[in-house]
């Protein structure tokens, strides 16, 4: 297990939304579902999109900008076509009030659903 | 790649102007009331009105009321080019040409509603609301080639604007303001469609329809004939009102025709005889109410057009009644069919039952069921087909009821004593031929001075 | 659909059934013949005649294709039917005269039990063709849901809801009742 990485402040997101952030090398996609806080890679499966462009929907999927398709965010699971492949979690730590993610960890959700 | 008149790239591509019909003049004498009807069949004639009319006038797409939130849409026609209105994030509309640039399809196949993107069934090219192109179906082939997406978003009109809350489009970037293509008829738009600060608003959705007849039967119908009300709508108003239509002809210096730039209103000053056939005394008592607070807003002459019998057609084919609410634009399909697209229109600020009666109210006489709409149908439908007829479609058709009754007056626009009168009509179809003969917007004779100053 | 729903569908006996076929032949070669009087006799008071417009929305769209509060051709109370009858009835109804031919055909006759002991759910389907003057014919077909109340050893509608395939009316006008 790597050291979880500082993302940002839990106040910088308000919820329904999603930011993108580039830690590590990594293009990610930081979501606030009601007070509970996601990341996923920021890249769609399907094409050439960032899916922080896009808009939650459904309360807990993210529809991507291009074509429309969603995922599940917790488990990180293609929810409509064209999605096919799941997109990568990463597992958001609770730090008081700040908003850490573990590079090396999927989400909990997305391992139980694998 | 065409400009616009600032020199702003406009990403609509335009052939050069093709050659005129020839001999345009013969098919009409004013002066003498006199009209061929050419107009009303020959395919060129047609031809030459997409390319010199649609694709250059301002058109009616949409009131700002059908789509109020962000990624909200319309799919509409001006002309025969189907059009998207689409409501941005910033809160400005865009309006684009509902084809893919990849091979033509189709983009969006609903009537309205709201998106997040315009995605292509073909391909997937997929277009957001603001127009560009996102991505396609396996876009890293295309990547690969180096395609440039900024160059492949769907194509905008040239311009777009609204007043008072109607949407008005034109695919020709050389086009004056909207402003200045109303003219004097925005000082009559305020009587209905700024009574008060809350404004009109659409309801009830469109209602569509196909009349075989030839586009300016109707706009001319509706841009200065109350006459034939009283003799085609006999029996509309006796279904509605128990009674005949009014005899506006007995007293005409009552009721007044103004025209500008081809639109034209033709209006009574009798507050509600328009909305008197929806059969509601509760319409007309809002519409009596409401009368002393327009007077105050605009004026007492104005305030007594609020209800009254009319109608109204702005040039080239977008055309209303007061008092009935139905707002309709005929789309062309040919020389001889129409696509028409009608609406309801009312304040905001009215209660929710005077909203739900002119809804109804409308339906009831303005629609393909409506009692009066439906006798016009077959007029229209027949003085277009009449002219199959190879000996009868040389034959002259008149226009010269009221000829001279022009009136001087500080009134805005070209004002006439009366509303049973053809002034309107003559002033519709010399502005027709004015467009008609004009290579370009900068040829269009300016022969209504504006009395309204530009900016509003 | 659910296994409530199915149930809800309760059908009706075989004599039912027949009166209420033969009075839906009857009201369409009522307006057949424009017996209008005769037609307008077969509604209740309370008569809500509504026929929507269609829109075309996405099925993700939940706003569906019509909607009470939105466009209709019909959306009628007994007093709305009675004035289109007088109209169709004037002298100077000039598209009405010469006067159109029209068949209605009705077909796919379903009954079952309403919500009250005395009314019925009837699903229908239908089409009309008409021919005007020369060659002036017009097509129109749809489905209805009405729901019929017994009146003696007949019925009367209380509430028809008729939906077309069309989203632009292909012909200039209605002039029938469907």
């Amino acid at each position: 297990m790597s050291e979880p990485v500082f993302v940002m402040k839990k106040n910088e997101l308000e919820a329904g939304k999603v930011r993108k952030f580039d830690l590590c090398g990594n293009a990610i996609a930081v979501y606030n579902l009601n007070g509970t806080f996601y990341a996923t890679q920021d890249n769609c499966t399907h094409a050439t999109a960032s899916l922080s462009e896009g808009d939650i929907v459904d309360d807990e999927c993210i529809a991507c900008p291009v074509h429309d398709g969603t995922f599940h965010i917790p488990t990180g699971q293609p929810m409509s076509f064209p999605c096919e492949h799941a997109i990568r979690t990463y597992k958001v730590i609770d730090q008081g009030d700040a908003v850490m993610v573990d590079f090396d960890q999927e989400a909990d959700e997305a391992a139980d659903a694998i | 790649m065409c400009t616009a008149n600032d020199g702003s790239p406009v990403r609509l591509k335009r052939r050069p102007i093709a050659e005129s019909v020839a001999n345009l003049d013969r098919l009409m004498d004013l002066d003498k009331g006199r009209m061929s009807r050419d107009l009303f069949w020959d395919r060129d004639i047609y031809e030459q009105e997409l390319e010199r009319i649609f694709a250059r006038c301002w058109l009616f797409v949409g009131h700002e009321s059908q789509i109020p939130k962000a990624g909200d849409y319309v799919s509409t026609y001006m002309g025969e080019d189907n059009v998207l209105i689409v409501r941005q994030k910033d809160g400005s509309i865009k309006g684009f040409l509902n084809t893919c640039p990849h091979r033509g399809n189709k983009v969006c196949f609903a009537d309205l509603g709201n998106a997040r993107q315009f995605v292509c069934n073909y391909h997937g090219w997929a277009f957001g609301i603001d127009g560009g192109l996102k991505g396609m179906h396996a876009s890293e082939a295309y990547e690969e080639t180096g395609m440039d997406k900024a160059e492949h978003g769907l194509h905008p009109v040239a311009h777009i604007d609204s007043y008072r809350g109607l949407i008005f489009a034109t695919l020709d970037p050389q086009a004056p303001t909207l402003a200045e293509y109303l003219g004097d008829m925005r000082h009559y738009l305020d009587a209905i469609f700024d009574m008060d600060e809350g404004g009109t608003e659409f309801v009830g959705g469109c209602v569509k329809s196909v009349i075989q007849c030839n586009w300016k039967y109707a706009s001319e119908n509706f841009v200065g004939d109350i006459l034939h009300a009283g003799w085609t709508h006999d029996s509309g108003a006796k279904a509605m009102v128990g009674g005949s239509v009014a005899e506006v002809h007995k007293f005409p210096d009552q009721s007044y025709q103004v025209n500008f730039n081809g639109h034209g209103w033709e209006f009574n000053q009798d507050i509600v005889g328009n909305c008197a056939t929806l059969g509601e005394k509760d319409l007309l008592k809002y519409l009596y109410v409401l009368q002393p607070k327009v007077a105050e807003r605009h004026d007492d002459f104005r305030s007594r057009m609020i209800g009254a019998i009319s109608s109204c057609t702005l040039f080239p084919n977008t055309s209303f009644l007061p008092g009935q609410n139905t707002f309709r634009t005929w789309h062309p399909r040919g020389p001889g069919q129409i696509e028409l697209h009608t609406w309801t229109f009312v304040n905001k600020n009215a209660p929710q039952e005077i909203k739900d009666k002119w809804r109804k109210g409308t339906m009831m006489t303005f629609s393909p069921s409506g009692v009066f709409e439906m006798d016009d149908g077959e007029n229209w439908e027949y003085s277009t087909r009449s002219n199959a007829g190879y000996v009868t479609r040389q034959q002259d058709l008149y226009l010269g009821l009221g000829q001279n009754s022009k009136l001087d007056t500080d009134l805005p626009g070209n004002v006439y004593r009366g509303q049973i009168n053809e002034a309107n009509q003559r002033a519709f179809y010399q502005r027709w031929l004015d467009l008609m003969k004009s290579e370009s917007w900068k040829k269009v004779p300016q022969r209504d001075i504006p009395k309204m100053k530009e900016a509003l | 659909m659910s296994a409530k729903q199915q149930l809800k569908e309760v059908p009706v006996d075989r004599d039912t059934l027949h009166k209420v076929e033969q009075f839906l032949y009857r009201e369409a070669r009522l307006l057949d013949n424009e017996r209008w009087d005769d037609w307008l006799a077969l509604m209740a008071e309370d008569i809500h005649y509504w026929m929507p417009t269609m829109e075309n929305r996405r099925r993700a769209d939940k706003n569906g294709a019509y909607a009470v509060d939105r466009g209709a051709l019909y959306n009628d109370n007994l007093l709305d039917l009675t004035r289109r009858i007088t109209r169709f009835k004037q002298p100077t109804a000039w598209a009405e005269d010469p006067a159109t031919r029209h068949a209605h055909v009705v077909s796919g006759v379903e009954v079952y039990q309403g919500d009250k002991a005395d009314e019925f759910v009837v699903h229908s389907s239908f089409v009309n063709y008409r021919s005007r003057v020369e060659k002036d014919n017009d097509l129109l077909v749809g489905r209805r849901e009405d729901v019929l109340r017994a009146d003696g050893d007949s019925f009367k509608l209380a509430r028809r809801k008729i939906i077309i395939t069309q989203s632009v009316l292909m012909a200039k006008n209605l002039n029938t009742f469907l």
